[in-house]
């Protein structure tokens, strides 16, 4: 077999550039995923667990970034059970959602993660970024497999923002016990304006938000 | 290894060695709810123990920051690192203990002793010897190094300041105290922006129930100015409420507006405060009543109301505003003064999926109510708007407001939104001035002007521009579908020439909109329409429009079909519905 010249300066050129983009894949950091999974079939009925995971999620450094600033960025994830039915529209079932809120204090340079499933939450703390990286990475399990018969899909979001005022006040009302209806409130004290104001200038600031959305596969339920 | 959260949430701790990706949180939401709202977890206190006595212990090396042990190094005795990270390439003879700090062991290190890491990772490698116990906790270990450089424990600070409101709560007894300053309400013509103020109680009778009542007063900011009482106002409430039940009373003077349209509070408090344009007309209340309510089931809700009030009319005043300062505010319509005591029937069924952001699910609000007066003194209006009304005792009217949502996802990414919302009279005497109706505005018919359709006879004249309608029916269609704009820049940093925070709106839904609405006055005069009968779909009011909505900022274009106007460009600071 002849090798010209040119093959051979043609596959240096395809070498150099392979090299040269791997670098920049290395060095670009790798975006926000989103991922969800069944859990294996362990029930007779064929139904099975959405299994959601996020990854990545300091990967590109904004939220660190956000973080570091100041500002509890919020985590919130929803499963929705949806319902096939062939040629019309799905039909929702049922959903679950928690949300996961992290924060940075500044004096302790450290990391809370409180995680919160409807009126119940847990706080953890974590000293460097590699341990609140680590726990981040968890995956869920959520309990909301269908019991009657057909054919279903869970849908996962992922909405990542910086907390707003009311968000903040609603979680301190929480923390402090308070159980009530925050959002009966809405209306009442507290400012329209002011809340309007701030929400208004945390979306212009270019503070980071982020929403990803996926779906799983099919399963069959008997 | 697997972690639940469920209504109960229980966090195990974490084993030595644990991977990520062998770890699965399970979230069971039909798990019953525990004891305590929030669960604090940490590392074990037998863990705390014993670093604060192995670091405390004077025979301990104490380094901080970050460290490293060449290969070749080698040390003996307790070691221990507080803060940063410690490379360990060498040996080390003796325990080792890092807190809050990551532990990474290179090739060719070799411990001779246990390991305790607290807050932090261990990094392992292959080609590490270590004979010893070995326990890693990722959680923070909740200490401080004090002046002497032991450490000690940490107080657990309150998780967040008070940041949105000037609030502090403090216990007394059985009975927690909250004073508050903030502000109330939104900016409008009449009051500038009320501040209100005042102490609130909450007392936990039993672990389902909790009793509260709110003491606030208001200052307005922009008062009428001849009676000082015009510049306050107070608020009174109690409330004693279970999980599925409550009651609560009130007593207050507030000023609150006729319709709760075109405009949502805060939209119309940032127009009015940036562009001096009020859409929003308001009438004092004051007096008294009561509620009881009940949840069937989670999502549906019913209530009895009565109430007292006196109700009167407000004069606009003349607060500041960014821009156009120097214009004058819109009029304030007259509202027909009086004592009214009103019965009330609500239901309120949310299916929503979310309430913010929903896209599945159902929301009706409806509500009637039955009103009386004997001294109402009523404005002069046209006699085709509204038959002479009752005074001296007898006044009484009817009326029935809904509102009907549906929510709905067409595919992953398409979403359909509809909605039904009818206001108006319903038998009786004709409704008050406070009461009556208007359509054109950037909500229900954004293709219109505000207040396009008042009712208002032909001739009549007031710049206040009252609405006088009896009914009114609004249907409303959208279709949203994600997507991505990137309309902004991301600015690279100087040094690294990482990319940095993107500044501008990265995505937003696309709406393509559809109202249609007709207002009207009931009646067998011309241009009325019989008390029977809902206009036909021919004589609405119809409009389409297009928008990208990026959550807390929307800009649409809306024309309407039915007369000849000029396309209309809005701006919203939330959802349309």
């Amino acid at each position: 077999m002849r090798t010209t010249p040119y093959a051979l300066a043609i596959v240096a050129a395809v070498a150099l550039a392979t090299t040269a983009a791997r670098r920049t894949e290395a060095q670009t950091p790798r975006p926000v995923r989103l991922t969800v999974r069944l859990a294996q079939d362990s029930i007779p009925s064929g139904s099975r667990a959405p299994i959601v995971r996020s990854e990545h999620l300091l990967g590109d450094g904004r939220w660190l970034s956000a973080l570091r600033s100041g500002l509890p960025v919020r985590l919130h994830y929803t499963v929705e059970v949806w319902r096939s039915r062939g040629g019309w529209f799905d039909a929702f079932a049922r959903q679950a959602e928690w949300d996961v809120v992290l924060r940075h204090e500044p004096l302790l340079d450290q990391y809370t993660v409180l995680t919160l499933v409807g009126e119940r939450g847990q706080e953890r703390r974590y000293a460097t970024v590699d341990a609140l990286t680590a726990a981040l990475a968890f995956a869920y399990q959520v309990s909301v497999q269908p019991a009657e018969a057909g054919r279903y899909y869970y849908t996962a979001s992922l909405e990542i923002s910086t907390l707003s005022d009311s968000d903040l006040d609603e979680l301190q009302r929480f923390l402090e016990g308070d159980l009530g209806d925050a959002a009966e409130d809405d209306n009442g004290v507290g400012g329209a304006v002011g809340r309007g104001a701030t929400r208004f200038l945390l979306r212009l600031a270019g503070l980071p938000s982020l929403r990803l959305e996926v779906r799983s596969l099919s399963f069959q339920v008997r | 290894m697997r972690l639940t959260i469920g209504g109960l949430l229980l966090l195990l701790a974490l084993p030595p060695l644990l991977r990520a990706q062998d770890s699965i949180i399970v979230i069971d939401p039909t798990l019953p709810p525990g004891d305590s709202a929030v669960v604090r977890a940490g590392p074990a206190p037998d863990v705390v123990a014993d670093l604060l006595a192995f670091y405390n212990d004077s025979s301990t090396t104490r380094m901080q920051g970050d460290v490293s042990f060449p290969a070749g190094s080698e040390f003996t005795g307790r070691l221990a690192l507080f803060r940063g990270s410690l490379r360990l390439a060498g040996r080390v003879r003796g325990d080792l203990v890092v807190i809050n700090a990551t532990l990474y062991l290179l090739p060719g290190a070799d411990i001779q002793g246990d390991v305790l890491v607290v807050g932090g990772r261990m990094i392992r490698s292959p080609g590490v010897r270590h004979a010893g116990r070995q326990r890693v906790v990722w959680d923070a270990a909740p200490v401080l190094r004090s002046a002497a450089g032991t450490l000690v424990l940490r107080e657990r600070r309150r998780p967040l300041g008070e940041l949105a409101t000037a609030r502090t709560s403090f216990q007394t007894g059985r009975v927690r105290t909250t004073l508050l300053l903030a502000t109330g309400g939104t900016y409008n013509r009449i009051e500038g922006l009320p501040i209100v103020f005042g102490p609130g109680f909450e007392l936990r009778p039993s672990r389902a129930s909790v009793a509260r009542l709110e003491l606030r007063g208001i200052l307005r900011t922009a008062g009428e100015g001849a009676r000082l009482s015009s510049d306050f106002g107070y608020g009174a409430r109690a409330e004693l409420r279970w999980p599925v039940a409550g009651i609560a009373g009130r007593f207050s003077s507030e000023v609150v507006p006729f319709e709760d349209q075109p405009l949502a509070d805060s939209e119309n408090g940032w127009s009015a405060f940036l562009l001096q344009r009020d859409y929003r007309d308001y009438f004092e209340r004051r007096g008294g009543g009561g509620s009881a309510w009940v949840y069937p089931t989670p999502s549906l809700r019913l209530e009895v109301s009565l109430q007292r009030d006196q109700e009167r009319s407000l004069r606009a005043t003349d607060p500041w505003s960014l821009l156009r300062n120097s214009d004058r505010w819109r009029r304030n319509p007259l509202s027909d003064d009086g004592h009214y005591f009103t019965t009330g029937v609500s239901l309120d069924l949310d299916t929503r999926n979310d309430r913010d952001v929903p896209s599945a699910g159902w929301l009706l609000r409806a509500r009637y109510e039955h009103s009386t007066s004997d001294d109402v003194a009523p404005v002069a209006l046209p006699q085709t708007v509204r038959p002479p009304t009752p005074i001296g005792g007898g006044y009484q009217f009817d009326r029935l407001t809904l509102d009907l949502r549906r929510y709905s996802r067409l595919t992953q990414s398409v979403r359909l939104n509809t909605r039904l919302r009818a206001d108006g009279w319903i038998g009786g005497d004709r409704l008050p001035v406070q009461r009556r109706i208007s359509l054109g505005g950037p909500d229900l018919l954004p293709g219109y002007s505000f207040r396009s359709f008042t009712c208002a006879p032909r001739g009549f004249s007031d710049p206040a521009r009252p609405a006088l309608c009896d009914r009114s029916i609004v249907a409303q269609v959208e279709v949203r579908t994600r997507l991505s704009l990137n309309l902004g820049y991301r600015p690279r940093d100087r040094v690294s020439g990482a990319p940095g925070r993107f500044i501008g709106l990265e995505e937003a839904d696309l709406v393509l909109l559809g109202d249609a609405g007709k207002a009207w006055l009931a009646g067998d005069g011309p241009g009325q329409v019989p008390v029977n009968r809902i206009p036909s779909f021919s004589e609405w009011n119809v409009d389409v429009g297009v928008g990208l909505d990026a959550g807390q900022i929307g800009a649409y274009l809306a024309k309407s079909l039915s007369e000849g106007e000029p396309v209309r460009f809005l701006v919203r600071l939330q959802r349309r519905f």
